[in-house]
This record gives C-alpha cells, sequence and structure tokens, in this order.
C-alpha cells in the first residue's frame, strides 16, 4: 500500500529528532554540550594526553600500549615489571632495547608521583614545597610534593565523570524500574514503592558514605558511586511513576493492551519511551549533583582512596596552603565549569523537550 | 597516627613557685597536621591531641598492714635521694651558657639556618634577671582540642596535660635530662630503702588546697585507693601505679610507698596526680565515676585545685582561662614559693592548624606547633615575623611503617627487611619532610643514654635488594601478571596488602610514596586513609596488614616494654621474641645506668635487625612563639612537658 502524497510532505519528525532541532537551536546549550564531549574525550584519552608511560611502544619484537595501565594497573604488560622496568620508561626502553621506539603522550607528568631529575632526558626535577608554580613544563604547576597539577586535573577528569555517569546510570535503572512498577499497577504495588521512595530520602548520602569509608576494607571509588546511586534515585522514581500514571490511561496504551501486550511489554515499548523525556532532566542535574558531591567527598579527604587523582583531593591539598593560588583556581574552575555545564545541557534539555516551557518562551 | 608509649611519663612541671604534675600519656593521639598522632600526645599538634585513651582493668589491692614507721626506720637504711627545684637547676645550667647575641638582635633575625636557630634559643631561651619579668603578664596559649574532665587523675590527653599540669599537685618531676626528682616546692625529703622496695617522702607543711584546706599525706595515700578502684574508669594513670604494692600516710607529712619489686622504674611509679581527700571521701563511694553525681558535676565545673594555677572560666571548646593562685605561693600571710611568672594563662582551643596560624599572626595567641610545611613556607616573611619568632629542637618522636607480623606477608622477617630496602627514605626526608628531619633508625634517640652503642645505619633504597630479599622468602611472579606471589596452604596468594594511616596530607604522601616503590618491584599497596579513632581500634586489635604511626618517647626506656614485650597491649605488630622480653625485665632489675644502657642497646639492635617497623624518622619540635616571650627552653620532650618545662617562660616588664 501507498501512502498518499508520500512526495509531496517530508515525513513528520520524531519526538527526539524534533527535540534535537530544538536543542540545538539554543546556543548555551550546544556550548555546554560541546564542552561535556571535550571531557568526555579527555576522560577516555587521559593517558595519552599527561603520563609517564608511552602510548604505544615496540619492546623487544613486541608492542605493548602500557598507557593503559593508568586506567588498571593489570593492562600494563607484566614483561616491564619483569625486564625491572621500575615504572620508569624512557631511559630503560633504550638501555634495553636499542631498537625500541615508543610514542609519548602529549604531557609527560605523572598524576602519581614526582617526576624525578632526568627522567625525561636532559628534563629537571618537579619542584616541591611552594615552589611549583605554573610553568612550561608544569602547565597547571605542581603541588607541595611535586606532583603535577595539569596531570592530576585531566585523569581526575576520568573520576569526575565517572562518577556523574556510573551513579545517575544506576540511580536511573533503580529509579525508573521502581517508578515504572508504581505507577503502573498502583493500588497497593504503587503504595509499597512510595513509601520505599519516601524512606530511601530520608537517607543522608554523606553520613552513608563517611560510614562505608570507616567501615570497608578496601574503599573504593565504585563503592562510593554505588552509594551515589542507590541514595539518588528517589525524585526519578516519583517522575517516573507520574508519567507512567498518566500514559496508562491513554489511548495507544489500551490498544496495546487489547491486542493482547504483557505488562512488561506495555511498560517498556509503550509508556517508557513515552515517560523518557521528563525523566532525563533530573538524571543531568543529578549528574552535576554527584560531580560536587564527589568533590565535596575528595575535598574533606574522604574521596577515593590516594593516590587516585581527583579535583576535589587537589582542592584538599591546596586547604593547608592558600598561597598557592594553582591548587584553588585549578580544580576549583574544573569543578565550577563541569557542574555548570551539566545544568545548562539539563535546562535546555528541558526546554526542548516539554511543550509546555516551549509554548512558554514564545 | 602517634603515640605516647610511656606506661606513664610521669613527669611535672615546677614553675617558680609552683609544681605541677604531669603525667606520661599513655595512650595514643594522631598527631600532626604535618605532625601530629592517636592520644594525647604531648606535643601533637593541633589536631591530634584529642582522643581519650582505653581504661586499663584493674584490680583493687589487697589490704595491706603497713608495719608502724618506727619498725620500717629500724630495719631498713634509707638512702637520700634528690629534692630539686626545676627552675633552679635550669638557671644554674644557663649560668654556665653563653649568650650568642643580644635579644634585641635575637628579635630582629629570620629563622631560616641552623646557626641563627642557636642564636635566638640563647638569646630568647634565657631564664629572667631579678625584677626583669612582668608578673601581671598573661599569656595566650593554643590548645587542639578540649578538655575531656578537669579531675587530675582522669588525665589523658595532650590538652589535659597541658591543663591539668598547671593546676594540679605533685611530689615528683624530672628535668631536660630527664632525670627523676623530688620537687623543692612541696617536699622536704625524698629517701628510698637500700633494698629498694620502699620509698619515703616528707611533705612541706606549707601546703594548701584551693579551698583553704591543707594538702597532706593523707591525701596521697587516698588518692592512691581511688585510682586503684576498679570501679573508678582512669584511663591512663594507672599503669605504674598499679605496680605499688601500697601506699601509707604515717602522719599529715610523712608518706611511704610499698613497691611490689624493686625495680629501676619505680621513681616513676610513685609520681601520679593528687586529689584533695576532704573533697572526694564523701563523694567517691556514692559515684565511683567522679562524674555523674551532682557534687561531681559541680566539681568538675569548678575543681579544687592543688597547683599554682586554679581554672577561673571554661567555655567548651572554646577557651579555659587559668588564674594564679594566691594561696600557692602565699600561706599565712608569708612568701613561702616564688610566683609563677604569668597571673593569666587563656588557653584557646583552636583544632585547624591554619587557622591557628592565622590566629598567631594576627596576635591573638602566643604560641602554637608549626607544621613543616607552615615552618618552611608560611612563616617566612614579614607577615610572620611582625609579631612572631620561630625556633625548632630535636624532640624524642618518631614515625615508622608498622608490619603486621600475623599477616602472610610480613611473618618472614627478609619480607620486612625487603620492604625497608624499597622505600625511598631520602626522597621522604627532602621532598615530603622538608630536610627538617633526622632518619631514624630505631626506639631509641641516637642522643639518648639507652641508645644503641653499635651505630646503626639508617636503611637506603636498595631494590636490588629488596628483589633479591623478596626472590629468597618466595615470593616471585609466577602467574605473569606483574604481581608477585606465593603459593600458601596450595593457593597462590598475590602480594597485595593495604596500609592504614591517619588523614594527614603528609601522612598518606609518605604512605604514597611507599606504594609507588612497591608497585616498581611488583607489590601492590592499597593505601587506606581512615579517622585517627579507626586507626586506634584497628591496631590495638591487630586488624590490620600494614600501618603508619608514631611514639613520643617516655622518660624511661622501660616504658617502651608495652611495645615489644610479647602480647603486650600496644604490640600491634604482634612482634614475639623470648630475649626481648627477657632484656627489658632484667633492664628494668637493674640499676647501674651503664648496665641498663647495655640491655636497650641490645634490645634495639634485635628489632633493627627484625625491622618489625621500618623506622623512618625523627620529628623535631617546631614552634611560633610570639615576640613578646622569652624564656622557652626544649627538652627531649619539648618545650613544655618537663620541669620546669613552661613554668620557665616569661614575659619582660613593659619599659
Amino acid at each position: 500500500m501507498k501512502p498518499h502524497d508520500a512526495s509531496s510532505r517530508p515525513p513528520s519528525r520524531g519526538f527526539w529528532a524534533e527535540a534535537w532541532v530544538r536543542y540545538r537551536g539554543r546556543p548555551i546549550g550546544m556550548i555546554a554540550l560541546a564542552f561535556v564531549v571535550f571531557l568526555t574525550v579527555v576522560a577516555a584519552f587521559a593517558p595519552a594526553i599527561a603520563g609517564t608511560k608511552p602510548v604505544i611502544c615496540r619492546y623487544k619484537g613486541q608492542l605493548y600500549m602500557p598507557c593503559l595501565g593508568y586506567f588498571n594497573r593489570r593492562w600494563e604488560a607484566p614483561v616491564f615489571t619483569k625486564d625491572k622496568f621500575r615504572g620508569t620508561y624512557p631511559q630503560n626502553l633504550k638501555d634495553k632495547d636499542p631498537d625500541s621506539w615508543a610514542i609519548w603522550p602529549l604531557v609527560f607528568q605523572d598524576p602519581y608521583r614526582r617526576v624525578r631529575d632526568n627522567e625525561w632526558p636532559g628534563r629537571p626535577e618537579n619542584p616541591s614545597r611552594d615552589e611549583g608554580r605554573p610553568n612550561a613544563i608544569n602547565l597547571f604547576g605542581t603541588d607541595q610534593y611535586g606532583v603535577d597539577v595539569f596531570a592530576k586535573m585531566v585523569h581526575g577528569t576520568t573520576i569526575a565523570l565517572l562518577v556523574g555517569f556510573v551513579s545517575m546510570g544506576l540511580a536511573g535503572s533503580i529509579g525508573i524500574i521502581v517508578g515504572a512498577i508504581g505507577g503502573y499497577f498502583g493500588g497497593w504495588v504503587d503504595m509499597l514503592t512510595s513509601r520505599l521512595t519516601e524512606v530511601v530520602m530520608c537517607i543522608p548520602t554523606l553520613v552513608l558514605i563517611l560510614a562505608l569509608v570507616a567501615v570497608v576494607e578496601k574503599p573504593t571509588i565504585w563503592k562510593t558511586m554505588a552509594i551515589i546511586g542507590a541514595t539518588g534515585w528517589t525524585g526519578i522514581a516519583r517522575l517516573t511513576r507520574a508519567e507512567f500514571l498518566r500514559l496508562k490511561e491513554s489511548e495507544f496504551v489500551m490498544a496495546a493492551r487489547a491486542a493482547g501486550a504483557g505488562p512488561v511489554r506495555i511498560m517498556l515499548r509503550h509508556i517508557l519511551p513515552n515517560a523518557l523525556a521528563p525523566v532525563l532532566v533530573p538524571i543531568t542535574f543529578g549528574i552535576a549533583a554527584a560531580i560536587l558531591i564527589e568533590g565535596s567527598l575528595s575535598f574533606l579527604g574522604f574521596g577515593p582512596p590516594p593516590p587516585t587523582a581527583s579535583w576535589g583531593s587537589i582542592l584538599n591539598s591546596a586547604r593547608s596552603n592558600l598561597q598557592l593560588w594553582w591548587l584553588v583556581i585549578f580544580p576549583g574552575a574544573g569543578i565550577f565549569l563541569t557542574v555548570l555545564a551539566y545544568n545548562l545541557v539539563g535546562e535546555a534539555l528541558q526546554e526542548a523537550t516539554d511543550p509546555r516551557l516551549r509554548e512558554a518562551r514564545k | 597516627m602517634l603515640q605516647e608509649f610511656g606506661r606513664r611519663i610521669a613527669s611535672r612541671l615546677v614553675y617558680p613557685g609552683c609544681t605541677v604534675v604531669l603525667f606520661g600519656l599513655a595512650g595514643c593521639g594522631s598527631d600532626e597536621p604535618a605532625t601530629p598522632l592517636p592520644a594525647p600526645e604531648l606535643t601533637a599538634p593541633a589536631d591530634e591531641r584529642k582522643e581519650p585513651l582505653p581504661v586499663t582493668p584493674v584490680e583493687a589491692p589487697e589490704p595491706f598492714d603497713a608495719p608502724p614507721l618506727s619498725e620500717l626506720d629500724k630495719e631498713v637504711g634509707w638512702i637520700d635521694r634528690p629534692v630539686r627545684d626545676g627552675l633552679v637547676l635550669l638557671r644554674e645550667a644557663q649560668a654556665g651558657e653563653g649568650v650568642l647575641v643580644t635579644v634585641a638582635d635575637a628579635l630582629a633575625l629570620k629563622n631560616d639556618t641552623a646557626d641563627t636557630n642557636a642564636k635566638i634559643l640563647s638569646a630568647l631561651g634565657r631564664l629572667p634577671e631579678e625584677g626583669q619579668a612582668d608578673l601581671s603578664a598573661r599569656i595566650e596559649r593554643h590548645v587542639g582540642g578540649d578538655l575531656g574532665s578537669t579531675n587530675p587523675i582522669m588525665i589523658s590527653t595532650a590538652a589535659e596535660f597541658d591543663i591539668l599540669g598547671l593546676t594540679g599537685f605533685g611530689l615528683f618531676s624530672f628535668g631536660r635530662d630527664l632525670e627523676p626528682f623530688a620537687t623543692s616546692e612541696t617536699v622536704v625529703a625524698w629517701q628510698t630503702s637500700t633494698d629498694r622496695m620502699l620509698d619515703k617522702v616528707v611533705l612541706r607543711d606549707d601546703l594548701v588546697w584551693s579551698d583553704g584546706k591543707p594538702i597532706t599525706a593523707h591525701d596521697i595515700a587516698f588518692t592512691y585507693q581511688v585510682i586503684m578502684d576498679p570501679r573508678v574508669p582512669v584511663p591512663a594513670v594507672r599503669s605504674g601505679t598499679d605496680q605499688l604494692r601500697w601506699v601509707e600516710a604515717y602522719d599529715d607529712r610523712t608518706v611511704v610507698f610499698f613497691h611490689k619489686e624493686a625495680l629501676a622504674t619505680n621513681v616513676w611509679n610513685i609520681n601520679f596526680p593528687v586529689l584533695p581527700k576532704h573533697i572526694y571521701e564523701q563523694t567517691w563511694e556514692d559515684d565511683p565515676t567522679l562524674k555523674d553525681s551532682p557534687e561531681h558535676v559541680q566539681l568538675e565545673a569548678s575543681p579544687v585545685c592543688g597547683g599554682p594555677y586554679e581554672i577561673v572560666e571554661r567555655k567548651r571548646g572554646q577557651q579555659i582561662v587559668l588564674k594564679r593562685r594566691a594561696s600557692w605561693a602565699t600561706v599565712g600571710g608569708k612568701q613561702v614559693r616564688e610566683e609563677p611568672y604569668f597571673e593569666e594563662i587563656r588557653f584557646r582551643i583552636i583544632e585547624d592548624p591554619n587557622t591557628t596560624l592565622l590566629a598567631l599572626k594576627a596576635g591573638e595567641i602566643d604560641e602554637m606547633i608549626l607544621q613543616p610545611e607552615q615552618w618552611t613556607t608560611q612563616t617566612v616573611d614579614e607577615d610572620f615575623y611582625e609579631r612572631n619568632t620561630k625556633v625548632t629542637a630535636p624532640e624524642w618522636v618518631s614515625f615508622h611503617f608498622g608490619w603486621n607480623i600475623d599477616t602472610v606477608f610480613f611473618r618472614d622477617r627478609r619480607v620486612r627487611r625487603a620492604m625497608s630496602y624499597a622505600f625511598n627514605h631520602d626522597e621522604m626526608l627532602e621532598k615530603l619532610c622538608y630536610s627538617l628531619y633526622e632518619p631514624c633508625t630505631g626506639i631509641f634517640h641516637p642522643g639518648a643514654w639507652m641508645a644503641a652503642q653499635k651505630k646503626l645505619e639508617p636503611y637506603k633504597q636498595d631494590l636490588d635488594k629488596a628483589e633479591a630479599l623478596l626472590d629468597e622468602a618466595g615470593w616471585i611472579d609466577r602467574d605473569n601478571d606483574g604481581v608477585r606471589d606465593k603459593e600458601i596452604d596450595g593457593r597462590s596468594v598475590p602480594f597485595e596488602f593495604s596500609i592504614v594511616v591517619n588523614q594527614q596530607p603528609l601522612r598518606i604522601a609518605i604512605c604514597t610514596l611507599l606504594k609507588e616503590n612497591l608497585d616498581q618491584i611488583g607489590v601492590r599497596l592499597n593505601v587506606r586513609p581512615v579517622e585517627s579513632t579507626v586507626l586506634q581500634d584497628l591496631t590495638i586489635k591487630h586488624n590490620f596488614q600494614a600501618y603508619f604511626g608514631g611514639w613520643g618517647s617516655g622518660t624511661d626506656p622501660d616504658t617502651s616494654e608495652n611495645l615489644w614485650k610479647t602480647g603486650a597491649m600496644r604490640n600491634f605488630c604482634n612482634y614475639a621474641n623470648p630475649e626481648i622480653d627477657r632484656l627489658y625485665a632484667e633492664g628494668r632489675q637493674e640499676f647501674d645506668r651503664a648496665k641498663r644502657a647495655e640491655k636497650y642497646g641490645r634490645i634495639q639492635e634485635i628489632l633493627y635487625d627484625d625491622q618489625p617497623y621500618t623506622w623512618l624518622f625523627w620529628r623535631n619540635s617546631f614552634y611560633g612563639f610570639s615576640k613578646s616571650l622569652r624564656g622557652y627552653v626544649f627538652s627531649p620532650r619539648g618545650p613544655y612537658h618537663y620541669s620546669p618545662g613552661f613554668g620557665s617562660l616569661w614575659k619582660p616588664r613593659q619599659e
């Protein structure tokens, strides 16, 4: 069967395409989005931007990517430990295999330790104490113990973004599932999930995390994320529930039900895609909040275990000497801009997907 | 954490005209914003001076039928022991010391070399000449935490030692060289029996409590009973006191201490704080906590003091004000003792070291402990020198990594040595500690009489040696994953462990350096910063693999026994060596100084060989003082915690 007038009218855009068009029309939202994308790129390629391990090297006839060791210590080939590289590559590569070659990160600095004298041929050691002002070698300066702040910032991006995405991914999943079940089934199920939501709302995230740090044998950033996620889903659940309550009475759901679709199928295939837009907005804001929580935790000294580089922990090191302005400005700006960007993205998203707001703007 | 290991490091400050008891901290404190640790640590900087110590369980002494004094005198011979005035001793010592520069020159100096430090100390550390001191002066002191209690027998944190040392009454003290003596402010004569089982003290007859009642030998005998009452939660001073068999008051002025054994440490065991019997006699039985009943709440707020100062005002968490007590120096209208130099002492409670430094620069406080970072970078310009100056001196406080010997990793001595060789000691001393600290090789300070005669070389990083030792001990990377492992009970165990550490930047940085070094030789370390209370709990329960901590020294080497004796309470690392146990027991029974020193030196050598700790550094004292202060003199226990200690500080009369 042929549609009428198919050639004369363009197909109408779907909801998301429509939203994207509207989003694109908001320059601030676009700049913020570009910034978030930029951060994501920095996070993904952090070891190639700043590090002391080669991005790729050829050693004794084999290709290796030692820089992956920054993501996971196990991904750094054990041959380098066996051959007693002891963490310093430039000289060792040359000495132990004259035919070797390597592609180095853009900036030869390490986020976890001080770069020593002549570690990179001809390069002086990193200054420590209060002498580490920003300079050509240490772009953002060094902290009191001689660790490069630029390298820390770059590697800290990974933490900041991970915290946002992982914790809100978790919060989003829990929130949507709980909200969907409550909203769709109603009755006593709704009663149960709503009360559960309220109970979780009462748990203070920070206190829970502080307790975790004291109790757990090996506190990691993942456990912190899990707690932020496991306590931050309540707002999402409430919004999802409201959407489901509204949509389950609509005609298309009735049609689906009449066609014999089961509840799971109706919830996932029919209601959820239509309920997602308003839920995305609090998730975006939640990412910003999670980054802020991680920053505060690290600032207080309860962040990921040292020497993990995180923006909050750089701020923490500035606490003992405020004259070291570069320990305040750079991580402070990083946190501020990132949180701002997520909030702007969230706002633009809200305006692009909510028809009422859209109308109000006109 | 830094803990004082004194069983009780009894000491007492003697002020001009006053005696103050300062009992040793047993306990741990976390110290240092550059340097403090758990438990009251005398020298601990702010944040570490807070936590109370665990209460040691005790059994009440069996009733004892003390023989009459005449019988004692007949049976035993008495040897006279020293009765001194700490201030006089210091004045005599200073008479022989030259002054390197004038006061005006010293005040203009910037302390940036060892030479200027010596000049400042020699000119500003002098006691006043006649009439030079302003006896109506007030000093604003800094203290890192509030008092838990104002009752002297409940003393346990460094803040309590600082404050209750000034308000409390005591018989004994020790000088800058840590030699014990009875203080002439309160004692007429002190004698020890020839078999060393008895100590007899005759008190002065011109001593009164702040409520006007006389201080007598009965107060001392009574206090012994209270301290040893198992129902009374005494945190620190019971250890040591529990080595006494009995304390008997024969009349108002004569008291005899009966020992359980003839020990070299008995001179410390007879030194405990004293309560007014006439006050507590009635209330103690009804409320053995000494805290809860209305009377005790009232006493807590305005205690009856026996020392040169009394507490006149206390705002919780903010400040504690002490005033000189007229009835200390003047009794019955006659001046019987010298007056202390300050009329008022105001203790300002500030926890954060940075806030404290701001207060010092603004002239709101007169003294504080400086962190190394503050010393090096934040006290070098006019901003600081406008009102203040600073000095440093060696102090017997050391820090270490402790290896839990009951773990699969550190059972083997070779592994512990490998750890010591793996660590980059030079990097730590120069880059993390700003070259302010000396390397440490063992439990006794090289300047102490009990230190090992043999020169123990500080460990230097030697990764090849470390790797060879680990290979020898069977830790080899068999599964080729970059981490060493060993087959234990049929299971391959990777060499990955955690180190617990107090949440202070310098300490974390040191552990992070260890992590970097171990990573280089295929060992994985997780650094786990915890709160000092958690750290204390984990270490006391031996629930850790490795920890970072420190100890302040006691006045007697025997105070370190509770760190090393098999099963001792603070033997966190579960170190067990019958030879060490034997040497400590022998050292206690030996009275010849040189022979004792041999025993303790041997202990230090054995521990050096066994490396249950990787000793890191000795932390020196760093103090900032207002330019209006004079008379600070440093002992191995810092400027305050000996006799005269704080009592030697004064402010000059305004011209």
